[in-house]
């Protein structure tokens, strides 16, 4: 059968593959020493968490007024941070959930790594909200619990709370999800490794898997019972975040379209972070054969046409403003274009709308330093897009009075600096302790070029 | 104890008749009281060992001290006021002074001052803030040495003696003296002396005018200006809504004629010509751009045009030919039809000008009608010629002694090192001021004075109103008053109360008609103000042969303007962080002081606003280095500095605000706040001159950012981003008076979506009380004293000036100030923003802890408590006026805290505050009708800006109460809410603007 498929179809592994071949390869990186070029990225990322690790202690220890907001921009790299990094988050769910309930077998490449740059993701995106609190040692007052404080309740007409309770709820399911599909491949690694204090964390975090008919039927099951969780949670969670700003009266946020513009956007960011990290990935950890072209292409066609929806929605907004006849909304938007920050605006539009349409080429899709490059510019853009809708909107709003720019502070930009540190120094540490590719997914996916299936398993075995 | 033992406690019939199961049985009894021993030990063991946790921590010991004897009237926590009388300026407004705990907190105007009306300004607003002030002198000082009262005294005492022996001449140097006591004080500590004198001058001197009055009435008198009787007022660079002689008197005054009804559609006509934007200008019907130069022919022709209407001989004038812009027939015309009904007033410094200023006033006849010099006013007493026949004198090495009180002498005039020196030469130097200031580096001895507010003393602003000065609180350092000193130096030792109280027997006393003199005393004192005969003048017929021909200045490149800012009138108020922090109504820059530079003329030269430039003399014996300010509306050739900067002591604002990385310190290291632009003051023969023709300007090197309040100067949005039909932002609805007597409606925008749906009208019933305000747009000029008394009665904290250029200023009320116009001539037009209170507060739905919410009488309330920071609300405030704590704001100046309010919260870091509409007057107002058991009356509750305001443009109330004053408000047709069409419905809502001008400027063009 797999020859006649593979007629159809070409192979989603290249290299000709054993099954014991992708235990081996998954789990190399894992097993030997770290090379000179992670140490080299880990090093990097730490220092940057450090850095950030700084500026959130001093601006906690000091107040917000270490950043560079004033009386007319409340919110500024804050919670554009917080939106872009929910919205990476959302490429890893898309990957894992929904194209797993549309079987979409080439996703297995992808799924854990993508996974797991949600789960990091998020943490980013959780710390900015708790961090952007005037008094953030009363985080815990946004969460309802019972309370000794008389009738004092939370106001669940806020957009925030229900922030909460996306984000807190993503964060577990992702978690949750990400942990489940890891249990196989954990249970791999005890079965690979010598006894001693390694193989009793791993026989702990695998939960006693044995491999059996039972096991893989229940676990395929959750599996499958999880993603359907999640799979709400990619459009929910990136709808109720875009409802912070589109609740509110301040044109340029009160717009209904929010919600399905944040969550194309969301997928749009999330899928040039996998596509980044892959790359990379793929070359640094000689995963060549499970990453193929084949699976950048596929993403970047999925790039492309997020691309084209948020394109359109840019452009759905100019015409609402235009036909709304309201003249707060169309100067908002005039603003945005030709005000002074009419720079972040076009750089918004050029990385996310212009060049995202090169991908239409075959050419440029197949070429990874091609696709490299435009995902790190669409990531760009994507937090240009953030800043743009928050800080433009806010700064020349109702009264011309109040108008006033907004500049970043030193302390605000190593935040930033610092979420990226621990974004990555979380992927780097993920990628020594954990297989960077689903063992068991993938091995599903393999084409075994007409060996047997039991040969392939006692090959294992041997190994 | 089992349950068969317990009693059955029931709570009705029906329960004790019918069951008797558990639920029903009350808490007293049931099985919560069967303690087993166990239990019962567990128990305890708990809440003892939490017991011996919770007394680890050591609680701070404080002593709460009960007063042995309970002074009468004083009840620990409650507010008294006394009426007092304001020592900001020599205007001498009414003071309510609010004390509690034996300290003066809060100054509101007094509502019953005939010259005040119950206005203060920002000055008078900000005295507490002087008093609780840290730096001043608790001491005196002998040769720069600390010391104590009996050194200085015997060591003053011995070199008097020495002086009066030898005849040594003594000058008594005097900021304008209100005080008929220290008059008399001064007067008779220098009859020892044969070569005397007591020399006035005033840190901005009107002189001139008195001059004037002595060439053209043969009396040197400051007229009483009376603008509540006239209908046109022309100002030739006189800024009397802001600092010229009496603003807070004048503002009252001019409003008078400034509300248009329906039914009677008149205002007065007020020009002003002048050659920077002063907050009048900014105020008047008609402005001129004219350079002060030019006054002087101006005037001429407009007598000359006047005279021939009058059949009077004109003058003869070589000079100019005035303004080809200003069309003089038609102001004289509209002069002469409202003869007796008019004013001319100008700031000009000039005697020969003044004169042609009273010959006009003649003409027209307003002296007795508008300008009243039978009960003269003495709020500017200042003589430049004695001035500077003093500094001659001093120069010579022909003084012997010299006393100084009130203004500092040396910052304030030019020629500042040669007067230093020359006053070195000075054998005994001895100063009043509270602080060694410039003028008290160079005395021997400072002898500090009492704070107002801790002295007695008294005050005639105007001749035969006279009112009383009473100390708040004992003083707070060792100072002395200056009628104890005087006294001590003629060998008494009378204390200042039993000098006041004795000169106004003898003196004030037998002005008056009352019966007895200790009760004329103590009704005075309660009223803290009286009404007497005035002191009888000999005033002559009007010389018209005392008007000259006016001789032509010296004319360079720019014209100089020297001024006063509206919070700084002398730099003894440049030590009050709120004055400096106070935002220019006009160019809403704070803590410093700059060129304002018509934008054409920078354009030509080539700079932007914070671009330093030099102002220079023609001579170049004096130059000064400041940053620019474009100042829309200015004339072409005319600059304008702002005195009062620059005072020795300020760089202690150096550390004024929060301390972080990026914070640069509002004073630099080795700089004072602003500069002393004095060195400018122009001495000819008889007068020091505040313009000057002769300076020239050019760009250097360097740029200062100035700290203002407002980037976006006008309500034109930039044209590059506006959108089509919709250039010119609504927040100022305005019109012209004949537009408005046509139609009282008028200027409501055509396209108004106003709607009026509202999702629950029915569960949501307005009972009680429903706090609204209204503002009228067309009293109010902009004078910011409701900012600082807002500041003074909510705690709100001082952040520095680079906070300022952060756009973090934390002042609950704002004066958004729009131009519009073309940048050369503008209109302009003020409006006081505070939270609006909205009944659909867009703040309120989105704070996820509920820290603010509305309340049932219609105030959107901030929990401070509550809040955690998230700024939402902030974002979400159409209006802005939410202002954020970034930082722990410095509140380390113990003294200074003294002057927080007791009954507002000191918010900390991380919350989000605002205007409450002082609910603690709110509150308070409502508890103390309550214990009367009386309805809330209208009017009793007062928030601190409705009081302060000198125009009375704020108008607070009930707008359930149908005879309230704020439900006539609202029913005024020009009454409009700020973007109401949105469906915020705003409880404070703006009255439109109507411009007595016939809308003569179309405001459509960007400044």
């Amino acid at each position: 059968m797999s020859d006649s498929t593979a007629s159809l179809r070409p192979a989603l592994i290249t290299g000709e593959k054993s099954l014991a071949d992708v235990t081996n390869d998954i789990c190399a990186p894992m097993e030997r020493k770290p090379t000179g070029l992670w140490w080299v990225a880990f090093s990097i990322s730490a220092t940057a968490l450090l850095v950030g690790i700084a500026a959130v202690w001093y601006q906690i220890a000091t107040g917000i007024g270490t950043w560079g907001l004033n009386k007319t921009v409340g919110w500024g790299f804050d919670i554009t941070n917080f939106v872009f990094w929910v919205g990476i988050g959302h490429a890893g769910t898309l990957i894992s959930a929904v194209l797993f309930l549309f079987r979409q077998k080439w996703r297995t490449a992808v799924n854990r790594s993508a996974e797991a740059m949600t789960l990091f993701a998020v943490m980013c995106a959780g710390i900015f909200p708790l961090i952007h609190m005037g008094r953030t040692w009363l985080a815990y007052w946004m969460v309802p619990y019972p309370n000794t404080r008389g009738s004092l309740w939370l106001n669940f007409k806020s957009p925030l709370l229900w922030d909460v309770f996306a984000i807190s709820t993503y964060l577990i399911i992702s978690a949750v999800f990400w942990y489940v599909g890891l249990v196989p491949d954990l249970a791999t690694i005890r079965d690979r490794t010598r006894p001693g204090p390694r193989k009793r964390i791993f026989s702990i975090l695998s939960l006693g898997w044995d491999g059996s008919a039972r096991t893989w039927h229940r676990y395929e099951t959750v599996y499958m019972l999880l993603a359907g969780l999640a799979t709400p949670l990619v459009f929910s969670v990136h709808t109720i975040v875009s409802m912070d700003f589109a609740t509110s009266v301040i044109p340029g946020w009160h717009t209904t379209i929010f919600p399905p513009y944040f969550v194309a956007g969301a997928i749009f960011s999330g899928l040039a972070m996998v596509l980044t990290l892959m790359i990379i990935a793929r070359k640094v950890m000689n995963l060549e054969d499970y990453v193929t072209p084949k699976h950048i292409e596929r993403m970047c066609q999925l790039m492309l046409s997020m691309g084209c929806i948020v394109g359109f929605a840019y452009g759905t907004e100019f015409f609402m403003a235009a036909y709304s006849g309201n003249p707060y909304e169309q100067f908002v938007f005039k603003n945005r274009a030709l005000g002074p920050f009419s720079w972040a605006y076009w750089t918004m539009v050029c990385c996310n709308v212009v060049i995202p349409q090169l991908l239409w080429f075959r050419r440029v899709r197949t070429s990874l330093a091609a696709v490299f490059v435009i995902a790190i510019l669409v990531n760009v853009g994507m937090w240009f897009e953030r800043f743009v809708i928050i800080v433009t909107s806010l700064h020349r709003d109702f009264l011309p009075s109040s108008w006033a720019h907004y500049v970043p502070s030193l302390i605000e930009i190593a935040t930033f600096v610092g979420s990226f540190g621990l974004f990555f120094t979380c992927f780097l540490v993920f990628c020594r302790i954990a297989p960077a590719i689903a063992i068991a997914e993938v091995k599903g996916a393999a084409d075994l070029k007409g060996r047997k299936i039991s040969q392939t398993v006692s090959e294992e075995q041997a190994a | 104890m089992s349950n068969e033992s317990q009693k059955k406690y029931w709570t009705s019939l029906a329960e004790k008749e019918g069951s008797s199961s558990d639920e029903n049985v009350s808490p007293q009894g049931g099985e919560s009281f069967s303690i087993s021993r166990r239990r019962f030990l567990e128990a305890a063991g708990f809440t003892f060992s939490l017991a011996a946790f919770s007394g680890c921590g050591r609680a701070p010991s404080e002593t709460a001290l009960p007063f042995t004897n309970q002074p009468e009237g004083v009840v620990p926590g409650r507010n008294m006021s006394y009426a007092t009388t304001c020592a900001g300026c020599p205007a001498n407004c009414g003071i309510l002074a609010t004390v509690r705990d034996g300290r003066p907190l809060k100054m509101e105007g007094l509502p019953e001052h005939p010259v005040s009306r119950g206005g203060l300004c920002a000055v008078g607003q900000a005295s507490p803030l002087e008093l609780y002030d840290s730096h001043r002198l608790t001491h005196p000082l002998m040769n720069g040495e600390e010391s104590n009262w009996d050194e200085v005294d015997s060591a003053i005492a011995k070199s008097l003696e020495e002086i009066a022996d030898t005849g040594g001449a003594v000058r008594f140097v005097t900021s304008t003296i209100t005080s008929p006591t220290l008059q008399a004080s001064i007067d008779g500590f220098l009859q020892r002396f044969p070569d005397s004198r007591h020399v006035m001058f005033d840190a901005l001197s009107s002189s001139a005018i008195l001059d004037a009055h002595r060439q053209t009435h043969g009396i040197r008198v400051l007229p009483h200006y009376k603008f509540e009787q006239a209908k046109v007022i022309v100002s030739f660079g006189a800024d009397f809504l802001g600092t010229w002689i009496s603003p807070v008197e004048f503002t009252a005054a001019w409003r008078t004629h400034r509300i248009p009804t329906a039914s009677h559609p008149e205002m007065s006509h007020h020009i002003q010509l002048e050659g920077r934007m002063s907050l009048t200008g900014s105020n008047a019907d008609k402005r001129y751009r004219i350079s002060p130069d030019d006054y002087g022919s101006l005037l001429t022709l407009l007598y000359n045009e006047l005279a021939s209407t009058a059949d009077q001989p004109p003058i003869d004038s070589e000079s100019g030919q005035g303004s080809p812009d200003v069309d003089i027939p038609a102001l004289a015309d509209r002069l002469w039809n409202a003869r007796g009904e008019s004013l001319v007033v100008s700031d000009c410094q000039d005697v020969a000008v003044q004169c042609v200023v009273n010959a006009i006033n003649q003409l027209l006849g307003n002296y007795g009608k508008t300008i009243d010099i039978e009960r003269p006013s003495r709020q500017r007493q200042g003589n430049d010629r004695d001035l500077l026949e003093l500094i001659e004198e001093l120069q010579a090495g022909k003084v012997a002694a010299m006393f100084v009180a009130g203004s500092d002498l040396t910052h304030n005039l030019p020629l500042h090192d040669e007067l230093a020196e020359a006053i070195r030469g000075v054998d005994l130097v001895v100063s009043f001021a509270d602080r060694n200031n410039d003028f008290g580096s160079l005395a021997n001895f400072v002898c500090p004075d009492h704070h107002a507010l801790e002295s007695w003393i008294d005050s005639e602003p105007i001749d035969g109103v006279v009112s009383l000065t009473q100390p708040m609180l004992q003083p707070l350092g060792g100072t002395r008053s200056i009628l104890e000193s005087l006294a001590r130096w003629s060998g008494r030792n009378d204390s200042s109360y039993e000098i006041l109280r004795s000169h106004w027997q003898q003196s004030i006393f037998p002005r008056s008609n009352g019966a007895s003199f200790p009760q004329f005393w103590d009704q005075t004192l309660h009223d803290g103000i009286v009404t007497v005969k005035s002191n009888p003048r000999a005033i002559e017929e009007f010389r018209f042969d005392a008007i000259q021909p006016l001789s032509e200045s010296a004319r360079g490149d720019f014209c100089l303007t020297l001024y006063h800012k509206i919070g700084l009138t002398d730099s003894r108020h440049a030590h009050n962080p709120w004055l400096q922090e106070l935002p220019d109504p006009i160019t809403k820059v704070t803590w410093d002081n700059y060129v304002c530079i018509s934008p054409a003329t920078a354009e030509a030269l080539g700079v932007t606003n914070g671009d330093m430039v030099r102002v220079a003399t023609a001579s170049g014996d004096y130059q000064l280095e400041l940053p620019a300010l474009l100042q829309a509306g200015q004339h072409d050739k005319v600059l304008a500095i702002a005195l009062a900067y620059g005072v020795k002591g300020t760089d202690r604002f150096a550390n004024v605000g929060p301390d972080w990385l990026e914070a640069i310190p509002t004073v630099a290291e080795g700089e004072l706040v602003g500069k002393n632009a004095a060195g400018f003051i122009e001495t000819t023969e008889d007068s020091l001159r505040y313009n000057r023709a002769d300076v020239t300007l050019e760009k250097v090197q360097g740029h200062r950012e100035l700290a203002t309040t407002q980037e976006h100067h006008s309500s034109n949005v930039p044209p590059s981003v506006a959108p089509h039909g919709a250039e010119v932002r609504e927040s100022i609805q305005e019109t012209s008076l004949a537009a408005f007597s046509q139609d009282s409606s008028a200027g409501t925008p055509e396209v108004h979506h106003h709607s009026d749906v509202q999702l629950w009208p029915e569960d949501h019933p307005k009972a009680g009380h429903r706090w609204g305000m209204a503002i009228d747009l067309n009293a109010c000029t902009g004078c910011s004293a409701c900012l600082i008394a807002c500041q003074s009665e909510n705690n709100v904290p001082v952040v520095g000036q680079d906070e300022v250029r952060r756009q973090r200023e934390m002042h609950w009320i704002r004066i958004d100030r729009y131009y519009s116009g073309d940048g050369g001539e503008v209109e302009v037009a003020h409006q006081p923003m505070m939270c609006q209170h909205c009944d659909n507060a867009p703040c309120e739905t989105v704070c996820p802890v509920l820290a603010t919410v509305h309340n049932e009488e219609g105030l959107n309330e901030q929990v401070y408590n509550r809040c955690v920071g998230t700024r939402y609300c902030a974002n979400n405030c159409p209006y802005k006026v939410r202002r954020f704590n970034w930082f722990e704001y410095p509140r380390d100046d113990t003294l200074q805290n003294l002057a927080l309010n007791p009954d507002v919260t000191v918010r900390s870091r991380g919350v989000m505050e605002k205007c409450s509409m002082c609910v603690q007057r709110i509150n308070e107002g409502k508890i103390e009708a309550k214990s009367r058991n009386e309805p809330l009356a209208d009017g009793q509750i007062q928030t601190a800006c409705q009081q302060s305001c000198p125009a009375q443009a704020i108008v607070f109330g009930d707008m359930n109460d149908s005879k309230s004053a704020i439900s006539t408000a609202l029913k005024n047709p020009r009454r409009y809410g700020l973007l109401e069409e949105f469906n915020f419905r705003p409880s404070v809502s703006y009255q439109r603007l109507v411009r007595n001008n016939d809308g003569e400027i179309e405001g459509d063009e960007h400044v």
